[in-house]
């Protein structure tokens, strides 16, 4: 983990304009923040193996395995990487997975709104 | 036809991907069930290259709702269903208890409200997250055979290009499958664009 200053954040969407705004607005709040991005779950996971970061924003509906699959995975091995799912599928049932995984709920579309209701479940003490 | 370049259709596939997830959420609401939604995906035609292999539902008739959208750009969007599906997703509306001649009955009301739900869903993410306004008419059902279809899509003389959106909704009690279809005049999808870029250019 790196230390309090320079943090590390991992976006996981297959939307490549979801990346950029999400990006835009992460670095607007935070520009010393070191930012990786992956386009698949399957991706996200390999990254996260190459060095874990301290968040992570996962979408849902992605091709190849859903966010919510991946995010499990990840945090089963990673338990201390603070974890928010970021999806325009707001239905219950995807809001309740994505709590059950300790993870923060947060609805699309990508916002200064949204974008801080994420923040703040990083700064959340876990 | 590249019509779109790939920043641009991803703009719009998110778009609509949030309009789905919308729609989805009052769907679930609607049936009591879970809805999965695929991802999805965009394709630009001139109209008159659209033929059955542009409609992935494999099938000979189709329940279609659609409803015309004004504004920026003017659009028609239809949502089309296998009529098989349209009647189910219409028992799971009205309750499994109804017999086929009441279903039957309640098809076009149920259908339009249901399509109302997603087309606007889809069509006010787009103008929130465009920073636009849109008008709707209300919506009308059809049940149309597939050449009834093309018909009405390449016929539409003012209007040139076909925008074929492809989204899955799948329920965890059925597979239901719809598909989105907007119709675009080219001063309409040459607007379209000029607000996508609007969009990218403020990211």
């Amino acid at each position: 983990m790196t230390n309090d200053i320079a943090k590390k954040l991992l976006i996981v969407d297959d939307s490549k304009v979801s990346r950029m705004l999400v990006r835009a607005q992460i670095v607007a709040v935070h520009p010393e923040w070191t930012i990786l991005d992956a386009c698949s779950g399957e991706e996200s996971i390999a990254l996260v193996e190459k060095g874990p970061p301290d968040y992570c924003i996962m979408d849902i509906n992605m091709p190849g395995i859903l966010g919510t699959d991946a995010a499990e995975k990840i945090l089963e091995k990673y338990p201390s990487i603070r974890m928010v799912i970021l999806s325009a599928n707001i239905q219950e049932t995807y809001q309740s997975r994505a709590n059950a995984l300790g993870a923060a709920f947060v609805a699309k579309p990508v916002s200064e709104k949204s974008i801080a209701l994420a923040l703040n479940h990083f700064q959340c003490p876990k | 036809m590249n019509l779109l370049s790939e920043m641009q259709r991803d703009a719009l596939a998110e778009v609509f991907n949030i309009g789905a997830g919308r729609a989805a959420l009052s769907i679930s609401e609607i049936v009591g069930d879970e809805v999965k939604l695929s991802v999805p995906s965009i394709e630009v035609k001139k109209s008159v290259e659209i033929g059955v292999e542009t409609l992935p539902l494999n099938n000979e008739r189709f329940g279609t709702v659609h409803q015309n959208f004004t504004g920026p750009f003017e659009a028609t969007a239809m949502l089309l269903f296998s009529e098989e599906k349209a009647l189910e997703i219409v028992r799971d509306m009205m309750g499994s208890q109804m017999s086929l001649e009441e279903l039957v009955e309640f098809e076009q009301e149920a259908m339009c409200e249901l399509g109302n739900i997603i087309l606007n869903a889809c069509l006010s993410a787009m103008a929130d997250i465009l920073g636009i306004s849109l008008n709707s008419t209300l919506p009308c059902y059809t049940i149309a055979s597939c050449t009834e279809l093309l018909h009405t899509i390449t016929s539409s003389m003012d209007q040139d290009y076909v925008l074929v959106l492809n989204i899955v909704f799948t329920s965890v009690k059925r597979e239901s499958e719809g598909q989105l279809i907007l119709l675009l005049s080219s001063a309409s999808l040459t607007n379209l664009i000029r607000h996508i870029d609007h969009f990218l250019g403020g990211i």
